[in-house]
């Protein structure tokens, strides 16, 4: 029988006409993420308020502390008769905006791929009479609104802290929501195109199309923040027009009228001067591209998600033996010190953690702040800095090293624990103690961790020229941040676990990684509190009264305190990380 | 109601499915046996429209899968090895969402929808969130919310695994009802006893490439002895020698 000829059956009646069926699928998606978010809601209630309300609170908290320290910013800016501030204001929103949007621009990316292509759910929605395009729809928004959050939290704050320090009229605080709302969907949507079309288009080999892609992007980043950085320096040491200016300058491309970021940092100014005409046009303009792009998104969804998705599953590439490799046998040799079996759980960490492309991405974005960070180096040798200017540069340089480095254990260690998920009775039935896994993931963690950033800030100190004291302080504080960070990030990674989640992402913005980053932040401040800070105020005041001798005995009283609060950062999570892995059934 | 025409499937340098052609009309109840990695998975997906085929073509209910897949899907009925639920849905939950996808009628899905959970013993945990369910609670929930909008082709991927007996059989029982009522039934599956018992018709499939296609007797012939279907199973897949 000729396969044109063959009969088609009947559909089963439905009640309305199929062309009704887009709208149907719409609203049916809507309900399940209402059913699924209401149901969450009530058992979070229900199983732990106290959960719940530390979400809570620890959001409030972060929104707060943005708050206060955008307020103190803008009004030190206000209140020092610095040139061009509104060029200044409107440059960092500029930047801000450009800078968050493109952390959206890749965060969104992430979570799409992982929803569209890997997750169970998208297999089952595609076998189903799920239209394509309601599935990416469905997909996308629940990536868009995962990956903003923080970007509603750092975001707003920032504002309201603008609007209180300027004085602006009452409009300018409810337009915020609508201007950070549409602005989520353009490189939410765009995200999502590039996303597509790679994955549909894109040749056999993608990791290593993708890796030049990262290499190309890293770099552009990494010139203009190096440009950026010498254009602000040069603005704080000689604050004249043409600095300023210079300084402006560097925001050529985040300024361009054609950015989405320029049209929010235009739409916010003017509400904030009393122009509500010219507030809204912008606002018009971010919503009409954001809708307009999510439609281009859903109509390329319709036409080659299918086959995207065919692509991913049917992408095999020839057969490949997977071998130990130096990196392996480096990543062994480092950790010496432990004994074989804890060396073995090291080594499947960090294979695991190897083998997996979506984890470069974020590496590399982490690689190209650190090589931001080491290419300062040439400008302190080439500058002549001045006593009071080496203080405070280290100190700057010692506090972002922390915080990167809080950022990069929150990312790749916390989530290690949770990642073994519903493979846990692999690890639980092997012939080790239960504490050794946590002992491997908390060594991995802290032998990186130490040696990159003991590097970086001695490296960075020698080259300023810090007495050898100064410098014998910072290495010990970096060193008690390391432990502390790396220590808190295993700990509560197996407290507050997330087994039923498998990308790691989504794992990190929860409220365990939330909590954790929170707990992080706070143990950099006191740890660099207790054990840096007397060590700076000893080298300005001696800087002050121009004598140029060694530190007093008194510079070095933080250490003890420090190395306490240390040991409590290394005892106390991995205790109760301990405590809870020994619980942990499976 | 299955027309698969010379469909080869390759991921990547590797041939998964090698232009296999098979048949199956409405009402019947097919089983597709093969060893690990033979390639039913593969087949079963691309039946589905999750995959579509580097050649040849697959149509379910004469709608071809590549170009005409949303209506073929209406007619199917997925039941895969690893099934899937929402988690933070209650099963009825589950349910009337499967009713809403397949735009049943409201009063006809409210029917459908006691029959189901009557039918599996749903009704002492279906108002539970799912992420409760045992192994077994959840393939039962996936097999009722398979069956609510009747689906002219039901297809299952090794339905059996983490059934109690009791379940087993009676899940046999549906089957075989099934079948006889109309639905056409892909079975996939690696326990022989139950396709002996139930297939009306038998595929066996070694390294993508459908060896023996009918009924027992047919495959009796073609592998030139008497005996259990395990016994032609295996004189059917050993006797092919292996691709240099």
């Amino acid at each position: 029988m000729d396969l044109a000829s063959t009969p088609t059956l009947e559909l089963p009646a439905v009640v309305e006409p199929p062309e009704r069926t887009a709208d149907r699928q719409a609203t049916l998606f809507r309900d399940l993420r209402f059913r699924i978010a209401r149901n969450s809601l009530r058992t979070a209630w229900e199983s732990g308020k106290v959960k719940l309300l530390s979400m809570l609170g620890t959001s409030l908290v972060v929104a707060a502390f943005v708050f206060g320290l955008s307020w103190y910013g803008i009004a030190e800016l206000f209140a020092f008769k610095v040139p061009a501030k509104g060029l200044i204001v409107g440059g960092l929103f500029d930047l801000m905006f450009f800078t968050l949007g493109s952390m959206l621009l890749i965060s969104t990316g992430i979570i799409l791929y992982a929803s569209l292509f890997t997750a169970p759910e998208a297999r089952f929605l595609l076998c189903s009479p799920a239209r394509a395009d309601h599935v990416f729809a469905s997909k996308f928004q629940g990536a868009a609104a995962f990956s903003s959050w923080a970007f509603l939290i750092l975001g707003v704050p920032i504002l309201v802290a603008y609007g209180i320090v300027a004085g602006v009229p009452w409009y300018f605080y409810p337009l915020i929501p609508l201007y950070l709302l549409g602005f989520v969907l353009v490189p939410g949507c765009l995200s999502a195109m590039a996303g597509l079309l790679f994955v549909r288009y894109a040749p056999r080999n993608r990791k290593q199309a993708v890796a030049v892609l990262i290499l190309v992007a890293v770099s552009i980043l990494t010139y203009w923040l190096v440009q950026f950085g010498m254009a602000a320096r040069s603005t704080l040491l000689t604050p004249k027009k043409n600095e300023v200016e210079g300084l402006i300058g560097q925001f050529a491309l985040v300024q361009h009228p054609a950015m989405p970021s320029h049209w929010m940092t235009n739409g916010l100014m003017a509400a904030a001067r009393g122009e509500l005409g010219n507030a809204l046009t912008p606002l018009a303009l971010l919503w009409s591209n954001g809708l307009m792009l999510y439609l281009g998104a859903t109509l390329l969804a319709k036409r080659i998600y299918r086959k995207a998705y065919d692509r991913v599953a049917g992408g095999g590439s020839a057969k490949r033996i997977y071998k130990s490799s130096l990196l392996d046998r480096f990543m062994e040799w480092s950790v010496f010190y432990l004994d074989k079996p804890t060396r073995i759980l090291v080594v499947k960490d960090f294979r695991t953690f190897r083998r997996d492309p979506t984890q470069w991405v974020l590496l590399a974005i982490f690689g190209g702040l650190l090589l931001l960070g080491a290419s300062n180096f040439r400008q302190y040798y080439k500058n002549d800095l001045g006593v009071m200017d080496k203080y405070a540069v280290s100190l700057v340089n010692i506090s972002a090293t922390s915080v990167l480095m809080c950022a990069g254990l929150s990312r790749f260690i916390f989530p290690l624990i949770s990642l073994e998920g519903r493979k846990f009775w692999i690890l639980g039935l092997m012939p080790i103690r239960r504490e050794q896994i946590l002992y491997g993931k908390f060594f991995f963690a802290a032998t990186i961790s130490t040696v990159l950033a003991e590097t970086l800030i001695l490296v960075g100190d020698v080259l300023l020229g810090l007495p050898a004291g100064a410098i014998a302080v910072h290495a010990v504080t970096v060193a008690l941040t390391a432990v502390g960070l790396s220590a808190i990030n295993v700990g509560l990674g197996a407290c507050l676990p997330n087994f039923r989640e498998t990308d790691p992402s989504k794992i990190v913005v929860g409220f365990g990684g939330t909590m954790n980053m929170m707990i992080g932040l706070l143990y950099i401040v006191i740890a660099i509190g207790i054990a840096a800070v007397p060590m700076h105020v000893a080298g300005l005041t001696n800087a002050l009264k121009n004598s140029g001798g060694n530190l007093p005995l008194w510079a070095y009283a933080g250490l003890p305190p420090a190395a306490m609060a240390a040991a409590i950062a290394v005892v106390l999570p991995l205790r109760a990380g301990i405590r809870a892995l020994k619980s942990t059934e499976f | 109601m299955i027309d698969i025409r010379n469909v080869t499937k390759k991921y990547g340098p590797k041939t998964a499915v090698s232009n296999i052609s098979l048949k199956v009309p409405a009402g019947q109840l097919f089983a597709f046996l093969g060893p690990n990695g033979a390639g039913k998975t593969t087949t079963i997906k691309m039946l589905c429209g999750l995959l579509f085929p580097t050649a040849g073509t697959v149509r379910v209910g004469g709608f071809d899968m590549t170009d005409q897949g949303d209506e073929a899907r209406r007619l199917i009925s997925y039941v895969p090895d690893q099934p899937y639920l929402y988690d933070k849905l209650t099963g009825r939950e589950f349910l009337q969402f499967t009713c809403d996808l397949y735009r049943l009628p409201k009063a006809f899905a409210q029917d459908k929808m006691r029959e189901v959970i009557e039918l599996f013993h749903l009704d002492e945990f279906v108002d539970d969130l799912t992420e409760r369910y045992s192994h077994g609670m959840r393939q039962r929930t996936v097999f009722a919310a398979a069956l609510v909008h009747e689906p002219k082709l039901l297809i299952a991927d090794e339905p059996t695994v983490g059934l109690d007996p009791k379940s087993i059989r009676e899940l046999k029982v549906l089957l075989r009802k099934l079948a006889d009522a109309g639905t056409t039934v892909f079975l996939s599956t690696h326990t022989l006893d139950i396709a002996e018992e139930l297939a009306d018709c038998i595929g066996i499939v070694d390294r993508g490439r459908l060896l023996g296609y009918g009924t027992l007797d047919d495959l009796r012939r073609q592998a030139a002895m008497d005996g259990s279907l395990e016994d032609l199973f295996l004189k059917i897949t050993e006797a092919e020698p292996v691709a240099a």
